[in-house]
């Protein structure tokens, strides 16, 4: 299941996002925990991660977040059904479309965002 | 399940074996309810207003409900708890330095314990002064 095809993708995929989470929850918990620190402080943080570039990194986590957890649901429906094993590619294929759907929402409200020019100010 | 194993090294061997079948079902069951925990927070925050509007205001008026104190800080500690242990897998796998691979973890699992406070004082310590 591992070796090469669907299985393989999912597996890498899975890694790489759950690490790219990690990585934004660092800076995602230091930028809130920031308003201890008062208005100023915590604006200005706010306002530098208002410019587009962190806007697309949101947009990459988001879609992350999504296919990690989605992902995740065919994992526990592998471990532990009896059939999930057998239909794991159909499963992956079943992700994806999860994905789709949900994604579309946030990349229509974020994306219309940063093309309309929108940065919070 | 006690250890009954009457050597160390035997009752190391059982012991890590039950902790692993631990954190197994816990990274099944925390992620079951993060995927919920999170699609709400991305939606409520990034759809449902302009994600550009949030400033200090923002996070100050919803940092002072209770509920979403709870809701935060829950996926806090699973987001944490779930990734630390996460990234231990990987660096299992891939630091094959046994000293490396020990102080890689000491530094990430610092980190990880200092967001966590940084992040509980937010949620319940501090008084954003909104009513």
């Amino acid at each position: 299941m591992y070796r090469g095809r669907e299985g393989q993708w999912a597996f890498y995929l899975h890694r790489i996002s759950g690490i790219g989470i990690l990585v934004f929850l660092i800076l995602h918990v230091l930028n809130i925990a920031s308003a201890m620190w008062g208005p100023e402080v915590s604006n200005a943080f706010m306002k530098f991660y208002h410019q587009p570039v962190f806007q697309l990194g949101l947009l990459v986590l988001i879609a992350g977040v999504l296919y990690h957890g989605f992902n995740g649901l065919r994992i526990i429906l592998m471990d532990f059904t009896a059939w999930g094993v057998r239909y794991q590619r159909q499963l992956w294929y079943a992700v994806w479309v999860l994905f789709v759907v949900f994604y579309l929402p946030f990349l229509l409200k974020i994306g219309g965002g940063i093309l309309g020019g929108s940065h919070g100010d | 399940m006690a250890i009954k194993s009457k050597r160390y090294q035997e009752a190391r061997l059982e012991a890590s074996t039950n902790l692993e079948l631990y954190w197994w079902v816990f990274m099944r069951i925390s992620g079951l309810v993060l995927v919920f925990l999170l699609i709400g927070h991305m939606w409520m925050n990034a759809v449902l207003v302009d994600l550009n509007s949030i400033d200090y205001e923002y996070v100050a008026k919803r940092l002072s409900q209770t509920t979403w104190k709870v809701y935060d800080w829950l996926i806090l500690a699973l987001a944490l708890l779930h990734g630390g242990n996460g990234l231990r897998y990987v660096l299992d796998d891939w630091v094959r330095d046994p000293a490396k691979r020990f102080w890689t973890k000491v530094v990430v699992y610092g980190l990880l314990a200092f967001l966590f406070f940084l992040g509980s004082l937010s949620l319940f310590n501090h008084d954003f002064g909104v009513n």
